[in-house]
């Protein structure tokens, strides 16, 4: 619920519970956000984001790597990629944060209940999903089969790898690792193949009629992999896209986040891919 | 008859009385020729016979750049919106539309905290116009998006009036007023640049790249036109600790407006110069289908490469793609 005395350019008080290093740059952070704050993220849906203030650095927009934990704390998922991820990264335990949201549109649960949902993510783009993964595997019996392709540059940018070979272990769903490269000896035992994505989706059988399919990765994987699950028989309007852009505001003014007529802040930032065909910077 | 014609001549005391309600701004002339609006200290200083401002109103609603949060001890809180009464005298009605565009914006919920402080702190006091060679809109426009308007005549300046506040400047001047003749109801209300076709608008057609091949990416027509209001966010650090978040005027000309990680889906010109007309003319979320152009001409008077949005609207009707 939005609390109407609360200034939507407001952050809610925070702080850093603890830091969970997953490769070289990139840690999930779980953040503990004071009691008003917990009572707005009750409503999120996975595919939504939160904006992440880091006092003194500024605001970033997150999609959180899983629903808000009934201890009352988020977990976000973050790469050391710029002035704030920088600083956030710099912080110990205890230390004070911001948080807004949650904004925008997840998944659409519903309509994806009861059809199998096959997560696509690259690289970073596992984040949001996990948050949907984590979802679809508390109500497993909702929906039909859940298969998880994802692709990584190389083995140590694998993130979350030991917890999703558990959970595929544990039977709830199909897990597909690919890897652009392998330079180093693979660890653990667990299978994976090497190349791109897409190639992964070639040879995979699947009810394509009936399927949801959830992508998540840089830009150029959407361009390839909307065409190819196409031609595998998704049709457009359930292929569930969870795009990047730069919210400032997380309520639809300051319009950083345009895509065509469309604000990824309000109207996503998951978009079905046929409501994005004719734009061409969506992309 | 009611009264509501104030004659030219007691236009000074007619000034002085909207003081009552506020710090006086109206259009002057700075000195480099300039016209713009300004506070009214003398007026003397007063010019009404300017065709548009260089900056549009929206600068009293929306600052070029404004402390939105201060951070102290790693907590927030919200900035002053540093906001006292004002009356904004003189505003021709495209411009008064320009911000019942804004209103439509900021006053929606959420509502804009900062925005919603001024707004209401902001008495408009509109003024009829003669429209020139860079307008777009339909002849003889009256908005009623103001408290008070003035009709001009050629002895003084018919008077309607549009708002309980509107009411309260007509009693506090009344005995400056005389009877007049009723006046012609308001003629039109609302963007009125027609959205166009939307095949046009964003195929590929060739004044498109007209366009782009000239355009300079200056961004003036943004920063002058009075319904552009996309913002960046900063935030500074303090020198001893916390911070300041602000929001200052952006520009989706600039080739950062469409930057992400690793990427950026406006890379050229024309991608910019077209996504910024689309909104202009064919709205977007949750104004989807609503032009917010509303033909002060701004855009076309500043663009110092003559860019012409009107032969979006004429000619390619006439041009074979």
């Amino acid at each position: 619920m939005k609390q109407p005395h609360h200034s939507p350019h407001l952050p809610y008080s925070a702080y850093l519970v603890e830091r969970r290093d997953l490769s070289e740059d990139t840690s999930l952070f779980r953040i503990a956000p004071e009691a008003d704050a917990l009572t707005e993220l009750s409503s999120f849906v996975p595919g939504q984001f939160v904006q992440l203030s880091v006092p003194g650095g500024g605001e970033i927009p997150i999609s959180p790597a899983d629903l808000p934990a009934a201890q009352g704390t988020v977990e976000l998922c973050v790469r050391r990629v710029g002035h704030v991820t920088e600083l956030l990264h710099k912080l110990e335990p205890g230390a004070q944060l911001g948080l807004r949201g949650p904004f925008g549109c997840g998944f659409p649960l519903d309509d994806m209940a009861g059809r199998p949902v096959l997560l696509l993510a690259g690289g970073l783009g596992i984040a949001p999903l996990r948050s949907l993964l984590m979802h679809l595997l508390r109500q497993r019996e909702r929906y039909g089969d859940i298969t998880l392709m994802y692709g990584a540059k190389q083995p140590g940018l694998m993130l979350f790898r030991e917890e999703l070979a558990a959970l595929a272990a544990a039977g709830g769903m199909r897990l597909y690792l690919t890897v652009d490269f392998a330079p180093e000896q693979l660890e653990g035992g667990y299978s994976c193949a090497i190349g791109l994505l897409p190639d992964l989706l070639k040879g995979f059988r699947f009810d394509a009629a009936n399927t949801y399919a959830a992508v998540c990765g840089p830009p150029p994987l959407y361009r390839c992999l909307v065409a190819d699950l196409e031609r595998a028989g998704v049709a457009a309007q359930r292929i569930l896209l969870s795009l990047e852009r730069r919210m400032r505001c997380g309520v639809g003014r300051c319009c950083h986040c345009a895509i065509g007529q469309k604000l990824c802040c309000v109207d996503g930032p998951v978009f079905r891919a046929s409501d994005l065909k004719g734009i061409p910077e969506a992309l | 008859m009611a009264k509501n014609f104030l004659k030219t001549s007691r236009l000074d005391q007619f000034l002085e009385t909207l003081r009552l309600f506020g710090e006086l701004h109206a259009p002057t002339i700075s000195e480099s020729g300039v016209h713009g609006f300004a506070p009214l200290d003398d007026p003397a200083d007063l010019n009404l016979d300017y065709r548009r401002t260089q900056i549009p109103p929206k600068k009293y609603l929306l600052p070029f750049r404004e402390e939105i949060l201060q951070c102290a001890g790693g907590k927030y809180r919200e900035g002053n919106s540093g906001a006292g009464d004002m009356v904004l005298f003189g505003v021709h009605s495209c411009d008064l539309e320009g911000i019942a565009y804004l209103d439509r914006v900021f006053l929606s919920d959420p509502v804009d905290p900062g925005y919603s402080a001024r707004r209401a702190r902001l008495t408009l006091v509109g003024i009829s116009c003669v429209p020139d060679d860079y307008c777009f809109c339909p002849e003889e426009m009256t908005s009623t998006a103001c408290d008070l308007f003035l009709g001009a005549s050629a002895e003084g300046f018919h008077l309607s009036c549009y708002s309980t506040r509107g009411r309260a400047l007509l009693a506090a001047a009344e005995h400056l007023l005389e009877e007049g003749a009723p006046l012609p109801a308001a003629t039109c209300s609302g963007p009125c640049f027609p959205p166009q076709d939307p095949d046009l608008r964003f195929s590929d057609h060739p004044l498109w790249q007209k366009f782009a091949s000239t355009c300079v990416s200056c961004g003036a027509c943004s920063v002058c036109c009075p319904t552009c209001y996309c913002f960046d966010v900063r935030e500074y650090p303090g020198l001893a600790g916390g911070g300041t978040r602000i929001r200052e005027w952006d520009n989706c000309l600039f080739a950062t407006h469409g930057e992400v990680a690793g990427a950026n889906f406006r890379p050229d010109r024309l991608d910019r110069l077209r996504y910024r007309f689309l909104h202009k003319y064919c709205g977007f979320t949750p104004l989807q289908g609503t032009s917010s152009c509303v033909g002060c001409g701004r855009c076309k008077a500043v663009c110092p490469v003559d860019i012409d949005l009107r032969e979006l609207t004429v000619a390619p009707k006439r041009v074979q793609p």
